[in-house]
């Protein structure tokens, strides 16, 4: 005995010991670790938005100017107010030094400004003291030197300038800039008349620019009731107004020199003061704030009892302040929205998903508050003229477990809905991430998909294990087998291209051929029955009736199809599509529910037809043998002692086809329209889970919002097949013990 | 009443003392005190599910693989102590060879097949697996039938030929003890009567245990009986004295057929 | 009678007619894949169809059905000359053709864009060719003619792309210094430079040949008549393939049949992949599941073995079990999501941050690739492999083992001398499985790297020949791709049908052979029952 080798033999044992214990425990777990890593990515989705003050420091003399206004760029290194000498007077928030002061030039000597307003993306109207008003943007140049650090250059430019009005300095001023060049300027004058004034930039063919001038008067609020708030959009086409006794007014000022009056409602039953107005981000909808501290968004919806024009609505209430809003801030990026109370008190929510994200302020009154334009950071000032600047993360505001499966109401919609709809052209665009329609597309072509595939596949499965010949058994089996190898991308591109035109201009036939076949096989039967007492017969009840039938379910299709275009020149007046339409009031799609039905049930077929017959013909043959010598026939005991001893085998299949369907992407992504709809109808197409993650992903910014909402739906596929599957196996472990094989 | 029997034999090579048998919270042996004398035939005897093959498990520590088993006591090969934590499992294991009740060749060769022990040690000289397959499978009384088809498959060969083969792969590594479980079970009385005349002839090298359901077979090829009863050792002898004159009320009962 | 329905044998024959559905449904799609995908490459007649009003059409007659409302048949044609109609096919109702004849001068000219031209042959405009010959005959000697001076081009195209790579390998190493922070008047870098300046000028000498070349080769072109008597003059360059069906006989048809077959399987698509070869495609379908095997194998195997022998049988296990059966019934888009999230943009994107960060933020490993969809597809499979491997360890009678261990074999021993290789065909199986799996299944790849078209195969001539992070061309991806993206999905069919019978018969070839080696092992320990 050489035991040097032996030693070298023991060492291999325990090494290979070793190697396959923390290799084998390493592939199992990272395979299972790895899925729960997709749910990892979906968390960010929850929780809550964190926010990080990263500076504070005091104004360097805030008594010397007052402050109108403030302003942040889009790296929080920049932070400026807007003095009452009309000066930009930037800090850095690092230091909370002055690093430099530009002052927009007053359009006459010795003006000071009184107000100014923010819009857009850092543009501020400053109304001078004489009643006039210029129209300044803040810029800022990041510039990089050679170590990669960054130094600003900041400019002020004027975007347009209008001179006084003869009324003298009036309330309130709005004013907005069109890219050609115009300008629109609305005045709420002492009287609480409105007045509008709008210079108006056209081209003709040569490109020579003319400018007209409007000016005009409003039909507005009753006497006695006071315009408190007002806003416009960044057209300037759209202006809204809110009053002390609570009306909403809304104005349409599209057409030139022309202002009509579109709403004039009370918005609160109670007759509350309207306190400030703002547009979400969009210029959609419309921010309310009111003196009891409550924040809803509003936008014109068309409904019956306006006999379909279009009037302003409550859509959103947000979570409300202690007291009165003081102004409202929206962001530039997303739907979200800045309140600011007369306690000082901030609240940040979103619209969409009326997610009350944010509260700042308790500690200390906050004024004068300015959003960066990616909505990560803020600037505000306190009541002791402290300059206070946080970082917010806040990246998936719009989601909310409403949003994602509730109905909920869109901008432009008429009523709440489920929908999809995850991006579009524009930036101000709100995504509409409703997980419901995917899911119910998914059950809604799974269901139907199985209603095919469970009967075809058992009943076979019946047959092949009980009454077939052993012969031909030994063949179907592979062949099913086989079958359950095709890839779907091929099912998909037959169902799709072939099938569906195919069936686009045979529905009636396809309905024939549901009729025909039974009534075909019942006139088998009944002729087989003169015919079985021959001997020579006889031999086909063996196990080969299949194959006897193989003909005459072609017979009935080919009748069927034969016979469609008849039934649907009788019943359906020749186009039965055309029907579907006119008479039952439904789209007929080409690639609808019954071409994913036949596909899709292709697929699981033999899924569970495999595992149906191993589970069949697994029950053990004494139970049959006693079944038999008892008298009973041989369906009987199929259906007395074979079925029950085998159902839950059967019922494991059933179960993993339906997992295997629900998570079947090529043949849905090929053969569903794609279209994101929750009908019923077995003419329409629909869009499921699994090919919307597949058409969507590769579009999906990393990180997002969708990349994280089409991880939510991996998941929920996920946690469905598991659980289906992890019930049929269980079911299936019990069945092997109780027959001690598989 | 159930008396213990300890009973001391001849130039003993395998002596066990105190041994209990436990597989999980349930004890399969109690006690056992016996010695296998060198060189014999001893039988295990005694009615189903009374811990025959767990005990003769025990002495080449197949136990081992079974999660939950417990072997607590003595065991002694050659004066060596093999139930303890740091015995090598192996070389015990080439001491003590081991037949089975199901014959099981591997799928391989007959000529692999027979010296799959030497393969595992790492022998590959040619002559000395060339002279160990002719002398195992001589040993097992299987050379003049196969010695022409050495390459081909074990599994062609019949159920009688193929047990006998599991016996030249065990006598291949030249062990002291050979255990057999039961190893006619599963054979027709021809290739039963084979392999008890090749347990005959085996003796004379080594020592075998066997268990076996079958008394007649105990009476036939065994020099001493061990009968077991509920775990626990009732009786060893000269099988000749066990058979005629049982000392037990339990063993008369048996080995008459009384129960069993 | 009575008896006859009390005893359920009507029911019998219902459980049949099931039986016999499935069966039909089988066969109808692998007959529909078949008539559809083995006729496309047999040259089909071209009719001469004369209509009643004067007009005249040329082209293949493909389909024939209902008139949509009315009576009588109609017949779709493949005109080609897609540069002058717009359209490949053209419907006319039988009613209005006053007679169809197959004129043998009929010419199909496969051209490398714009699909075929279908016309007749006017005349050869070549230098160097007998004039006294028909113009078929010229056309003849022209294309063989033009087909040697390519062969020229193909060599410059070679060295072309041979100075390409050694400039973007210059380009590469000057990213590389400019990002360690070296500028222009490093040695290296103007070294580099001056490289760079000499790579150029041998290209654009190059280029200028080639160009020189290609008008002398433009020069040779063929003038064809459509049947509405418009002219067109083909280049003999831009021809693929010019034949006479009508013309042809049998034996010519089945060598065209043979040769178009060879460019499909050896060939490089065209227009939009909607024809020639698949090559490319076919490749990559063969890589990505030779590399998802090299992950797929031994893990499969080893986490198998493990479950198996190795752990202590226990409610842990039986879990652990459990799971990765269940991990097989996944959906595949979940592992593919996965895949872009973990080894795409977490692994990938940390490889390039590591090792490429001078081409950022143009990716190298942080995009799809054949080696991320490749192991994509290896986690989807190894619960496949698993599953069987560790059923036919199981299947193996413990006797067997225990044989084993009582010669004093160790555990190792016992496992690679005896278990493993009596388990192999089951692992066989589950690999081949795997692969038939891994060769179908697109959903995955769509998101991991596949492409529509790649520029290269993921192994080439240049160093470091194996480039895993290349993306890919897939079969099943084609099928999908032409069948659905592409602008002219009727002229792609053909090509989608043949795609379909060749994935068909890949998959079903690997699975039969797989679900053979299962039955044979079942049967092989059938013995063992005694």
């Amino acid at each position: 005995m050489d035991h040097k080798y032996l030693k070298r033999v023991r060492r291999n044992d325990r090494f290979a010991r070793y190697i396959i214990t923390v290799g084998g425990l390493a592939v199992i777990f990272s395979v299972i670790l790895i899925l729960f890593l997709i749910a990892r990515v979906t968390f960010p989705l929850f929780q809550q938005p964190s926010v990080r003050q990263v500076a504070q420091f005091n104004l360097a003399n805030p008594a010397a100017s007052r402050v109108l206004a403030t302003g942040v760029d889009e790296y929080l290194e920049n932070l400026f107010l807007v003095g009452g000498d009309g000066s930009f007077v930037f800090y850095d928030p690092r230091s909370g030094q002055t690093v430099e002061r530009l002052a927009a030039a007053p359009p006459a000597e010795g003006l000071r400004v009184v107000d100014a307003e923010q819009f857009g993306a850092a543009r501020y109207n400053l109304l001078w003291n004489d009643g006039s008003l210029t129209m300044e943007q803040v810029r800022f140049r990041a510039r990089f030197d050679a170590e990669g650090r960054r130094s600003f250059e900041r400019s002020l430019v004027r975007l347009g300038s209008l001179g006084p009005l003869p009324e003298g300095l009036p309330q309130r001023t709005l004013a907005r800039g069109s890219a050609e060049g115009g300008l629109v300027r609305v005045t709420l004058q002492a009287d609480q008349r409105l007045r509008v004034d709008q210079h108006l930039v056209s081209e003709d063919l040569f490109g020579d620019q003319t400018t007209e001038h409007y000016d005009f008067y409003l039909e507005t609020v009753a006497p006695g009731e006071k315009i408190t708030a007002l806003t416009m959009d960044e057209q300037g086409t759209a202006l809204y107004a809110g009053t002390d006794q609570g009306s909403l007014l809304r104005w349409d000022l599209s057409e030139p020199g022309e202002g009509v009056l579109k709403d004039r409602l009370p918005a609160f039953t109670d007759r509350r003061a309207i306190t400030a107005l703002g547009l979400v981000y969009g210029d959609i909808s419309l921010a309310v704030g009111d003196a009891l501290g409550g924040v809803s968004t509003w936008f014109p919806v068309a409904s019956a009892a306006s006999g379909g024009e279009k009037r302003l609505q409550r859509i959103h209430t947000l979570i409300g302040h202690g007291s009165a809003i003081q102004s409202l801030v929206p962001s530039r990026r997303d739907k979200s929205l800045l309140s600011i109370d007369a306690d000082g008190i901030v609240h940040l929510d979103h619209m969409t998903s009326e997610r009350h994200l944010l509260r700042l302020g308790q500690d200390r009154p906050l004024r004068h508050l300015a959003i960066s334009i990616r909505g990560d950071g803020l600037f505000a000032i306190d009541g002791q003229g402290r300059a206070l600047v946080w970082r917010v993360n806040n990246p998936h505001p719009e989601v909310s477990w409403r949003t994602l499966f509730g109905k909920v109401w869109y901008e432009n919609y008429n009523e709440p809905v489920y929908a999809w709809q995850s991006s579009s052209a524009s930036d101000d665009f709100e995504p509409k991430l409703s997980l419901t329609p995917l899911i119910f597309g998914t059950i809604k072509g799974t269901l139907y998909a199985m209603l095919f595939a469970v009967p075809l596949a058992l009943f076979g499965a019946i047959y092949t294990s009980q009454f077939g010949n052993d012969r031909l058994r030994g063949i179907i089996k592979p062949a099913v087998e086989i079958m359950a190898a095709i890839p779907s991308v091929i099912i998909g591109f037959l169902a799709a291209l072939w099938f569906a035109p195919l069936l686009d201009k045979s529905v009636p036939a396809l309905f024939l051929t549901l009729l025909l076949i039974p009534a075909f096989l019942l006139a088998a039967v009944v002729v087989w029955q003169m015919l079985r007492k021959r001997p020579f017969f006889k031999r086909i009840e063996k196990g080969h009736e299949f194959l006897l039938l193989i003909p005459v379910l072609l017979a009935a299709v080919v009748a069927a199809w034969q016979l469609g275009p008849v039934l649907e020149a009788w019943l359906f007046g020749g186009n039965f599509n055309l029907w579907l339409f006119s008479e039952a009031g439904s789209r007929y799609d080409s690639r609808n529910n019954i071409v994913i039905a036949f596909a899709l049930g292709f697929a699981v077929i033999p899924i569970i037809f495999t595992i149906a017959e191993d589970a069949l013909s697994n029950v053990p043959h004494s139970l049959k043998a006693a079944s038999l010598a008892l008298g009973a026939s041989r369906w009987q005991t199929v259906w007395r002692v074979i079925l029950p001893s085998a159902s839950p085998g059967i019922f494991a299949g059933t179960m993993i086809g339906f997992g295997r369907a629900i998570g079947e992407t090529m043949i849905v992504l090929m053969a569903t329209g794609n279209t994101a709809i929750m009908d019923w109808s077995i003419f329409n197409g629909m869009r499921p889970l699994s090919s919307n993650i597949a058409v969507e992903i590769p579009e999906a910014p990393v990180a997002g919002t969708l990349y994280r909402v089409l991880f939510l739906s991996a998941v929920f596929l996920f946690i469905m097949t598991f659980v289906l599957n992890t019930v049929a196996e269980v079911v299936r472990q019990r069945l092997r013990k109780k027959y001690g094989r598989f | 009443m159930i008396e213990t029997h300890s009973v001391t034999a001849p130039n003993p090579i395998v002596q066990v003392r105190d041994l209990d048998f436990y597989y999980g919270s349930a004890q399969a042996l109690h006690g056992l005190n016996l010695d296998f004398p060198r060189n014999m035939v001893t039988a295990l005897i005694g009615p189903s599910g009374c811990g025959k093959s767990t005990f003769l498990r025990c002495l080449n520590r197949m136990n081992d693989l079974v999660d939950g088993a417990r072997v607590v006591g003595s065991i002694c090969l050659d004066g060596t102590e093999v139930n303890t934590a740091d015995t090598d499992i192996i070389e015990l294991r080439r001491r003590v060879g081991m037949v089975f009740q199901k014959s099981n060749p591997f799928p391989k060769s007959i000529y692999e097949n027979a010296i799959y022990g030497l393969r595992i040690a790492g022998i590959k000289e040619r002559a000395v697996l060339d002279e160990t397959v002719e002398k195992s499978l001589k040993g097992a009384a299987l050379w003049d039938e196969v010695k022409d088809r050495l390459h081909q498959s074990a599994l062609g060969l019949s159920g009688g030929q193929m047990q006998r083969l599991c016996i030249a792969r065990a006598i291949s590594v030249n062990p002291e003890v050979i255990l057999m479980d039961e190893p006619c079970s599963a054979l027709d009385p021809k290739s039963t009567a084979r392999i008890e005349g090749l347990i005959g002839e085996l003796r004379e090298e080594y020592t075998i245990i066997i268990v076996t359901h079958n008394m007649q077979q105990a009476a036939r090829v065994s020099d001493y009986t061990a009968f077991l009863y509920e775990g626990v050792l009732v009786e060893f002898g000269l099988t000749k004295d066990l058979f005629v004159k049982p000392k037990s009320k339990q063993t008369e009962d048996y080995i008459t057929g009384r129960f069993g | 009678m009575n008896n006859y329905w009390r005893k359920g044998e009507p029911f019998i024959w219902g459980t049949a007619a099931a039986l016999s559905l499935t069966l039909l449904l089988a066969a109808v799609l692998i007959i529909v894949v078949m008539v559809n995908g083995l006729g496309v490459f047999w040259p089909s007649k071209v009719a001469l169809a004369s209509l009643k009003d004067g007009q005249q059409v040329l082209g293949e007659i493909v389909r024939r059905e209902p008139v949509y409302e009315g009576v009588g048949e109609r017949l779709q044609f493949k005109v080609g000359n897609r540069d002058l109609y717009g359209l490949d096919f053209r419907w006319v109702d039988e009613a209005a053709i006053a007679s169809i004849s197959y004129p043998q001068q009929a010419t199909v000219v496969e051209r490398q864009e714009y699909g075929n031209f279908i016309g007749l042959l006017q005349s050869v405009q070549a230098e160097g060719l007998p004039t006294a010959a028909t113009p078929w005959e010229r056309l003849q000697a022209a294309r063989r003619l033009v087909v040697e001076q390519q062969e020229g081009a193909e060599e410059q195209n070679a060295e072309l792309a041979g100075l390409n790579i050694r400039m973007e390998r210059v380009r590469r190493k000057l990213q590389k210094l400019a990002y360690a922070g070296k500028t222009a008047d490093d040695e290296e870098m103007a070294r580099l430079e001056q490289r760079r300046r000499e790579i150029d000028g041998a290209f654009e000498q190059l280029v200028d040949r080639q160009a020189s070349r290609i008008e002398e080769l433009h020069r040779t072109t063929a003038t064809f008549a459509a049947i509405d008597g418009s002219e067109r003059v083909i280049r003999v360059a831009d021809m693929v393939r010019c034949f006479r069906p009508n013309a042809m006989s049998p034996g010519q048809k089945a060598f065209f049949y043979l040769g178009k077959l060879w460019e499909l399987i050896f060939g490089e698509p065209r227009e939009s992949n909607t024809e020639g070869g698949l090559f490319p495609a076919i490749f990559g379908t063969v890589m990505l599941i030779f590399v998802m095997s090299l992950f797929t194998f031994p893990f499969g195997v080893l986490a198998a073995i493990y479950l198996r022998e190795y752990a202590k049988e226990g409610p842990l296990v039986r879990m652990v079990r459990i799971a990765v059966n269940n991990l097989a019934g996944i959906p595949s888009i979940v592992y593919g999501i996965f895949g872009l999230a973990f080894f795409v943009y977490g692994i990938g994107g940390s490889l390039d941050r590591l090792f490429f960060p001078e081409r950022l933020p143009i990716p190298t490993f942080g995009t799809g690739g054949i080696l991320w969809a490749s192991m994509t597809l290896a986690l989807l499979t190894v619960p496949v492999v698993i599953v069987t491997t560790e059923e036919a360890l199981g299947a193996i009678p413990s006797g067997v083992r225990e044989g084993s261990l009582a010669l004093g074999a160790t555990k190792f021993q016992t496992l690679y001398r005896i278990l493993l290789p009596m388990a192999s065909p089951g692992i066989m199986t589950g690999l081949i499985l795997a692969m038939a799996r891994a060769a179908g299944e697109v959903a995955p790849l769509m998101i991991t790297g596949v492409v529509k078209l790649a520029p290269a195969l993921p192994i080439d001539g240049t160093f470091p020949f194996v480039h895993l992070d290349r993306k890919f061309m897939h079969l099943g991806f084609h099928i999908y791709d032409i069948g659905f993206q592409s602008p002219n999905v009727e002229a792609a069919k053909p090509m989608v049908f043949v795609t379909t019978l060749l994935l068909v018969l890949i998959v079903l070839v690997m699975s039969s052979v797989a679900i053979h080696l299962r039955n044979k092992m079942k049967k092989r320990y059938a013995y063992r029952t005694f």
